[in-house]
């Protein structure tokens, strides 16, 4: 009967397991909000890139120049992690979920290592006399935006610390690991975002 | 409804019943619309009083406020500069982001999807109920900053730096008032991601989209529109967050910016990139709802159906497009000027088959007038003047000269103010015996309706008077100018109206309080509706609202097919009816005109 009536709906219903259509809809949210949030990131480089094109010199006269030896680093240690955080899951995908977490840890770890460098950083450019409103736009950009950065890495690090948690305990498997991939989203977001930063901000 | 149905298998949770669970923390999008409705009523009241403050300062500027006196005791009972800012930044930022945000988006949007294109909830029910309590700590930090010492938020509705800066506004209200906007915005998107997903992914079997009803079209444009603007406004509220907080300098300039500073105009651009598209996600899910009640109450399908989809379409897109002509007078290049005037003026072209299909859906129909109807065609009208009104300010030449007066507020309260409003009551009176399951009065809606609509177009008439005339908006006292010292007779009648205004909210007040807790049963279908919310489920709908989901055959709105009243003897049929001579696909568009 269920068939018939299949059928009869044509393309208007295209038959899968219901999880499997639930997982794509919680994708796209995850997705839906990632965008949200891209905009919300592209409202940032907008202004940077508007606050920029009006001052006649970048940075302005007298002021610390950003280094970009500790963010090229740093860039490294998120694309390292984010590479991890692929390994992990591919694991998970070849069935071997039980090989998952060293790698999904190690993602967490470097999430932290990352934080860990941007107060070296932070602390670095303050004891040079570089402070939030030391040098107008230039230094709100450079602090501003690193700084709403830095809150989604943290963001990111407790999230992929629960999925790591999560691997731990045996809770992912081939056919089930919807958090481990929305979680890898969300972390593959963060380093994106971290990599437009290093080649705006601390290279050009 | 026998074998018509795709049986789904949602992981279906039993019914809460203890209170906390079933109206506080509730998942089920009906609760959540609900919650979101009498909060949003709360804070209409809350706005509306302080509109009646600056009247009153507007008709008798300086003289003690009758009343509402109590609450400025240390001045007197007298509104001062300072508590005059405050009021009217606050008038606008409530009635914005906590009055029609929630009842237009929050509690229609909620109430409605999921019934309407015949899913069971929302796709995530518990981020539902997340979107509702950020959007209630956002209420409190609004409430909060009323408390605070030099008193709220005072830049404007706007919120345009330097004024929202350290420099202009330095007490913690302003810096509560940009959190609060922040939140609400969180609260938005994870709404706005709801619908969104909901409407592509939970549609009934058979519901395609050119079947939606047309109140799903404005209520999921306005959720794409709230998915990629309002980050927008968020940034800009975070980047004034830190300048208020941490010492940046993102929008601090002049004399207190360092080595150049930031720029104020970048926050003026940030605000609008948002702000122009927030225009019409406070009135497309009202044009949605008025585009489905109309069709209703006339007796017609509704005319040009698909224009009426693609128009709004068209205004979403077009209104990403358009924001500078906010700006025009911010020292913009003259050729960008053009551009955004071009565009704005574009927008007419769908706003003006929107009007011509309302119209045209009435004409020759066999009309009734019942409250929600009423408020439906009155929401026309006021649109209309607003749109009209709206043509000399998306035109570079007369905006130089009306830019920042009465004419300006005149405008934009008839489209956002008094269209949102009118449109809101029409969806509240629409879908009152649904959501309660109990009817309202009919007198004192249609009183309701006749003090408001006559009251509401005086009010925002007599703004565009006085601002042709040359007044500025904003002004604490206009008299201190003696070239507008001549309209204060003019404002007084404006601010007597508005009073009226006011005092014919008490029937609907009674009227709603009255029948949600003792009104006489409504029926499953009181207004011979075809769309499956009235057909499908009892009033009120049971928790989960359809089993088995329905199979929708045909469009939103059936009505006066000859076939149909053949097959049936009414002269609608429901969107998943299947007619008794099989004839489940009977045509919607080969009606006769006038039949």
């Amino acid at each position: 009967m269920e068939e018939a009536i299949i059928q009869r709906m044509g393309d208007v219903v295209r038959y899968r397991p219901p999880r499997a259509r639930e997982e794509t809809t919680a994708t796209m949210g995850m997705v839906l909000f990632l965008g949200a949030w891209g905009m919300m990131f592209a409202a940032f480089f907008i202004s940077y890139g508007f606050m920029r094109a009006r001052l006649t010199s970048w940075p302005p006269p007298g002021v610390p120049l950003l280094p970009w030896k500790l963010p090229l680093a740093n860039t490294l240690v998120l694309a390292l992690s984010s590479t991890c955080y692929q390994l992990g899951v591919r694991e998970v995908r070849m069935a071997r979920a039980s090989r998952a977490w060293p790698w999904l840890s190690l993602a967490a770890l470097l999430g932290a290592a990352f934080v860990g460098l941007q107060l070296v950083l932070w602390k670095g450019m303050f004891a040079q006399g570089l402070e939030p409103g030391s040098a107008g736009a230039y230094s709100s950009v450079f602090y501003g935006l690193t700084w709403l950065h830095a809150a989604h890495a943290v963001v990111g690090i407790f999230g992929v610390g629960y999925v790591a948690a999560r691997a731990v305990m045996g809770a992912y498997s081939a056919a089930r690991h919807l958090s481990l991939r929305l979680w890898g989203l969300y972390w593959h977001f963060v380093g994106a975002v971290w990599a437009l930063m290093f080649v705006s901000i601390f290279l050009l | 409804m026998d074998t018509s149905t795709v049986a789904r298998a949602p992981h279906v949770h039993p019914e809460p019943t203890s209170f906390v669970w079933k109206y506080l923390f509730s998942t089920d999008h009906k609760v959540i619309a609900k919650q979101f409705l009498w909060v949003g009523l709360f804070f209409l009241a809350f706005g509306g009083t302080l509109a009646m403050m600056i009247r009153w300062q507007w008709a008798f500027p300086g003289e003690k406020v009758p009343v509402l006196g109590i609450f400025l005791e240390r001045a007197g009972g007298m509104i001062t500069p300072a508590t005059y800012q405050s009021i009217f930044t606050m008038h606008g930022l409530i009635m914005i982001f906590w009055a029609i945000t929630p009842i237009l988006i929050g509690c229609f949007g909620n109430y409605t999807i999921p019934l309407q294109i015949g899913a069971q909830d929302m796709a995530f029910p518990r981020l539902n109920l997340m979107s509702f309590w950020t959007f209630v700590i956002s209420a409190v930090l609004i409430v909060a900053s009323f408390f605070v010492q030099l008193g709220t938020a005072a830049a404007g509705w706007t919120t345009y730096a330097p004024l929202s800066t350290n420099v202009g506004t330095p007490g913690p209200g302003q810096t509560l008032v940009g959190l609060a906007i922040f939140v609400t915005g969180v609260a938005t998107i994870m709404g706005g991601i709801n619908y969104v997903t909901t409407v592509i992914r939970l549609r009934a079997p058979g519901m395609t989209w050119m079947r939606m009803p047309l109140s799903v079209w404005g209520l999921w444009l306005t959720a794409v529109l709230n998915v990629l603007f309002v980050p927008v406004l968020g940034s800009a509220a975070l980047l004034l967050t830190l300048d208020r907080l941490f010492g940046t300098q993102f929008f601090v300039a002049g004399a207190a910016g360092v080595k150049g500073g930031g720029d104020p105009i970048l926050f003026q651009h940030l605000f609008w990139i948002f702000g122009h598209p927030e225009v019409y996600i406070l009135i497309l899910p009202a044009w949605g709802m008025i585009s489905d009640i109309i069709p209703m109450f006339s007796r017609k399908p509704a005319y040009w159906y698909a224009g009426t989809v693609w128009a709004m379409v068209a205004v979403t897109v077009l209104s990403a497009v358009v924001y500078g002509h906010h700006m025009f007078l911010t020292g913009m290049n003259p050729l960008l000027g053009k551009g955004f005037m071009t565009f704005t003026l574009i927008i007419s072209v769908p706003a003006e088959v929107l009007f011509l299909n309302w119209l045209h859906t009435m004409w020759k129909g066999s009309n009734r007038f019942p409250t929600p109807m009423l408020f439906s065609v009155g929401t026309v009208f006021v649109f209309g003047l607003g749109g009209l009104t709206g043509l000399y300010l998306g035109t570079i030449a007369t905006d130089i000269y009306l830019h920042d007066t009465m004419w300006v507020v005149g405008h934009f309260h008839l489209t956002m103010a008094a269209a949102a409003f009118l449109g809101s009551f029409a969806g509240l009176y629409y879908w009152f015996p649904k959501m309660f399951g109990r009817q309202y009065n009919e007198t004192l809606g249609k009183v309701h309706f006749w003090g408001s609509v006559t009251f509401i177009t005086l009010v925002f008439t007599g703004q565009l008077i006085v601002g042709f005339a040359g007044q500025q908006r904003r002004l604490y006292d206009p008299y201190q100018y003696t070239f507008l010292q001549h309209l204060l007779s003019a404002n007084r009648l404006t601010s007597y109206a508005a009073f009226l205004l006011a005092a014919f909210q008490v029937p609907f007040i009674y009227n709603f309080l009255r029948s949600v807790f003792a009104g006489a049963k409504a029926e499953q279908n009181p207004w011979e509706a075809t769309t499956i919310e009235w057909t499908h489920a009892a009033s009120p709908p049971p928790h989960y609202n359809y089993n088995p989901i329905p199979t929708i055959v045909r469009g939103p709105h059936e009505l006066a097919n000859p076939e149909v009243k053949k097959a049936t003897g009414r002269d609608w049929a429901g969107q998943a009816e299947e007619l008794p001579s099989g004839g489940e696909q009977a045509p919607q568009t080969a009606v006769p005109q006038g039949a």
